[in-house]
């Protein structure tokens, strides 16, 4: 099995997850205490040793805590639990039942992780090694064929052989783009203008999004090669990273994996006795989203404002300081080794006819198993946010689905068979981005949600074009307008041809994209907007000024959870009696709605 | 190389913008952040055009798009028409204490729109920071970002580098960039200078960082340094009819 290779079959591994998700959950103590249990004992069979690993992308589990070789996953661990899993486990090779995955729908328990269904689907490439390794370790990436591409790479192919195999591969541009990464390249290869630069982009600013972090903090050395071997494709002599300062765990663990990699002679002069000569440096970003956009980011390394520029002659030929520049994402470096030691023959039967290979999501809002997955491209929305997000959380409906971050579009039901890939995404008025999701239930107002976005945008957006800055403030103006409900139906024209002169004209694709929110809603929820203009009612019960809750007596048990959950005592009723709201006193906060188990309030 | 634009065929330089060669031919495309020896900026998005290269069709901003090949560009199509409405919309919306933009709002019969701050003037073309930049002094730049994004002096006080020359209140299109002259004093940018006066006819002409820095530019070589503009042309005039007497 593939996620035991590396740990010693002979000795007993417990990896405890140490991804952000499970250290704000406390794994750092998990990890401790396992440690000090492990520290002296000698009751084990085998030798038996922790250590500490990136996110294993089901967070709402965590902290995670697997036991290899016996493949055993414990979910939600505390310190408190450690004794018992020495006890049990460890020393009598017994299970702790209740630590176990179990299903919600089902019941069952399950002793692995791999046989869960939200393991089940996934396809793991890019963050093949995260969770099984311990990040700080280069001993610990090498014994999962670390480097190896890169010693494949430099010592038995050519420079244009490695980009014909990348061209080969299919891969597109993760971070949202989509662009071919072979033929940016073999671009940037043909300027002779050297020196040529090479470029991580790791501004990863996505509300929701945590697929290049996990990938920075669980795999740092995957990155690090995949530059490696670009370097050395296009004879690029400097690298830059650039990571979001907030992202505190990457920074540290990049830091340690580009020192190890220069004191094994990865990084440095003559990379493995060849002529290839390449160091990387570390840019911490200062958490400007628009810097994510590749341009705004040079500026930024640069030292300028992060602004960017017109692109109508690419990085490749004129980027870094005016140099030919190949700049791509976290999540396209680390499918760089895979491509090269599988084989781009390998790489390109998983995906769809136009998009190769799999993607990372972050799959997160109203689903039950939230968390980072990576399917192969093509699965379905409905695969991806049923049977592996196990679902709408607390047996709600499903509205829609947001894809791309900020600016991408709202999917609806309709469309949830819909195979995700690059192109479907833009068809469907979305885009693949850098794979955020967010999944909205029936509790959501879609007019709220793309005034949401916009106003993100809003604080987001460079402000250096009009169509980006004054459009966006524009239509961050008007979708307030309908929230409150003094929309007219004008607004509707108006907002639409604004946004397609914000996409048409806007300097770059956080502005070419910015109204997407705004024209997919317009597209597939327009009944909501109609409803707050025409009739001065949220249907979803969240504007609170179109908003008027009341109890559906037919309905109402009067089981009086409304009554204790409601903070402004607005709720009252005898037990077993249908309960009443005043609307004189709610302030429209929707615990009732959101806590009743028999959808006995409603919305007027 | 020959590119057609709007049907007229003109002959093209290697790298230069569609503008420049348009602005040559005497095609005249709208643009609000463009001046020749600023260079394109891409920031009004006024000037965006069709380009047809092959068969390729696509909107590009005039300003900024290199010309390396044979293409095919409209200026005025209706769907570029709504485009440029619609910036001036926003514009005005933005601005419109400013009677530059109320003009071009009545020109492009703008539809209504609720306006953000009555006294506003500035459009945020930045030709005063480019201005600045080319005079050499760089005192103000863009600051914030997003709808918040305006022009000022490190944080809004008094920037040791402004010599109020006033080239930004000179080429601000709107009149957003203030400038009091009083008393022999001139203010602008949250600082006060001391103004020079010309030998010749007395009058206030400039501030005497600006005489400083023009001193420092020139190397030192400057002639007729106490005189203002229309005394020095006046002074000019007189020594070249000595010349030509001769």
């Amino acid at each position: 099995m593939n996620q035991l290779k590396g740990n010693n079959p002979g000795r007993r591994t417990i990896l405890v997850c140490c991804g952000t998700g499970c250290l704000a959950n406390g794994s750092a103590a998990v990890y401790e205490a396992l440690c000090d249990a492990l520290k002296g004992n000698d009751k084990f069979e085998v030798e038996t040793l922790a250590k500490a690993t990136g996110c294993n992308g089901l967070c709402e589990k965590g902290p995670l805590v697997k036991i290899l070789p016996d493949d055993i996953t414990y979910c939600k661990v505390k310190a408190e639990d450690v004794p018992e899993i020495v006890e049990k486990t460890l020393q009598q090779g017994e299970l702790v039942q209740r630590l176990l995955f179990r299903d919600p729908a089902t019941k069952k328990y399950y002793k692995s992780h791999h046989e869960t269904n939200f393991y089940k689907k996934q396809h793991k490439l890019a963050l093949r090694n995260i969770g099984e390794i311990d990040p700080s370790s280069v001993q610990d990436y090498l014994d999962r064929d670390g480097y190896q591409a890169l010693e494949k790479a430099v010592k038995r192919m050519s420079p244009a052989e490695v980009i014909e195999e990348v061209l080969k591969s299919g891969l597109r541009g993760r971070g949202g783009g989509g662009f071919p990464t072979g033929l940016k390249w073999k671009a940037c290869a043909a300027v002779d203008n050297p020196p040529r630069y090479v470029i991580c982009n790791g501004d990863e600013g996505d509300p929701g999004a945590f697929m290049d972090r996990s990938i920075l903090e669980g795999d740092p050395h995957t990155v690090i090669e995949g530059m490696i071997i670009c370097a050395y494709a296009i004879s690029a002599s400097k690298g830059f990273i650039y990571v979001r300062d907030e992202y505190d765990l990457a920074v540290k663990n990049l830091t340690k994996a580009i020192e190890n990699a220069r004191e094994r002679g990865y990084l440095g002069k003559n990379i493995l006795d060849s002529e290839l000569s390449f160091d990387i440096e570390l840019v911490r970003g200062g958490g400007a989203f628009v810097c994510g956009e590749e341009t705004a980011l040079i500026n930024s390394i640069q030292g300028n404002v992060g602004e960017p520029w017109d692109k109508y002659v690419y990085p490749a030929e004129k980027g870094l300081w005016g140099q030919p520049t190949v700049i791509n994402n976290v999540e396209t470096w680390a499918n760089i080794p895979v491509i090269i030691n599988d084989g781009a023959a390998k790489f390109a039967s998983i995906g769809t006819e136009g998009s190769k290979g799999t993607k990372v999501f972050s799959l997160v809002g109203k689903v039950v198993n939230t968390g980072l997955v990576e399917v192969p491209m093509g699965t379905t929305l409905r695969e991806i946010i049923f049977d592996i997000g196990g679902g709408i959380q607390k047996g709600r409906q499903f509205k829609a689905v947001q894809t791309g971050g900020p600016s991408g579009g709202c999917i609806p039901e309709s469309l949830l068979d819909l195979p995700v890939d690059f192109d479907t995404l833009t068809q469907a008025g979305s885009m693949m981005g850098s794979g955020g999701m967010i999944v909205m239930d029936d509790r959501t107002c879609m007019v709220e949600v793309a005034r949401y976005y916009v106003n993100f945008l809003a604080e987001e957006s460079c402000g250096k074009c009009v169509p980006c800055r004054e459009g966006i403030s524009f239509l961050l103006e008007t979708l307030t307008r309908i929230c409150e409900g003094k929309g007219k139906l004008e607004d509707l024209d108006l907002l639409e041809s604004m946004s397609c002169t914000i996409q048409q004209a806007a300097l770059c694709a956080l502005g070419r994209t910015a109204p997407n929110p705004v024209l997919s809603t317009l597209k597939y929820f327009r009944d909501e907007y109609l409803e707050h203009i025409n009739n001065h009612r949220c249907p979803a019960g969240i504007c609170k000024e179109l908003t008027e809750f009341y109890v559906d007596e037919k309905l109402c048990t009067g089981c009086g959870r409304c009554r204790r959950n409601c903070p402004a005592d607005a709720i009252t009723g005898e037990k077993k009696k249908a309960h009443t709201i005043d609307p004189e006193k709610c302030i429209k906060c929707g615990e009732c709605i959101d806590n009743c188990k028999f959808q006995a309030v409603k919305v007027k | 190389m020959k590119v057609t634009i709007d049907g007229k065929k003109i002959e093209a330089k290697l790298g230069e913008t569609i503008l420049e060669a348009a602005v040559r031919a005497g095609v005249e495309i709208p643009n609000l952040c463009y001046i020749e020896a600023f260079g394109g900026q891409g920031v009004c998005r006024m000037c965006m055009v069709e380009v047809k290269d092959g068969e390729q069709k696509r909107l590009v901003a005039s300003c900024t798009y290199p010309i390396t090949g044979e293409i095919e560009v409209q200026t005025n199509t209706p769907e570029l028409q709504e485009i440029r409405r619609n910036i001036i919309t926003l514009l005005y919306r933005r601005a419109p204490n400013s009677d530059f933009m109320k003009k071009l709002y009545q020109e492009y019969v703008c539809p209504a729109v609720e306006v953000v701050d009555p006294a506003e003037k500035c459009i945020m073309c930045r030709l005063c920071v480019k201005a600045c930049e080319k005079v050499g002094a760089f005192a103000i730049s863009t600051i914030m970002r997003g709808t918040e994004k305006r022009v000022a002096t490190p944080f809004d006080e008094a920037s040791p580098s402004c010599i109020g020359c006033g080239a930004c209140a000179e080429i601000c299109p709107t009149g957003a960039i203030t400038v009091k002259e009083e008393n022999g004093k001139q203010e602008i940018w949250h600082k006060s200078f001391e103004m020079s006066r010309c030998e010749i006819c007395g009058n206030y002409y400039s501030t005497l960082p600006v005489k400083e820095h023009v001193k420092e530019q020139l190397d030192n070589e400057v002639s007729g340094e106490n005189l203002c503009p229309s005394c020095r042309r006046k002074k000019l005039a007189g020594d070249l009819a000595k010349f030509s007497i001769k």
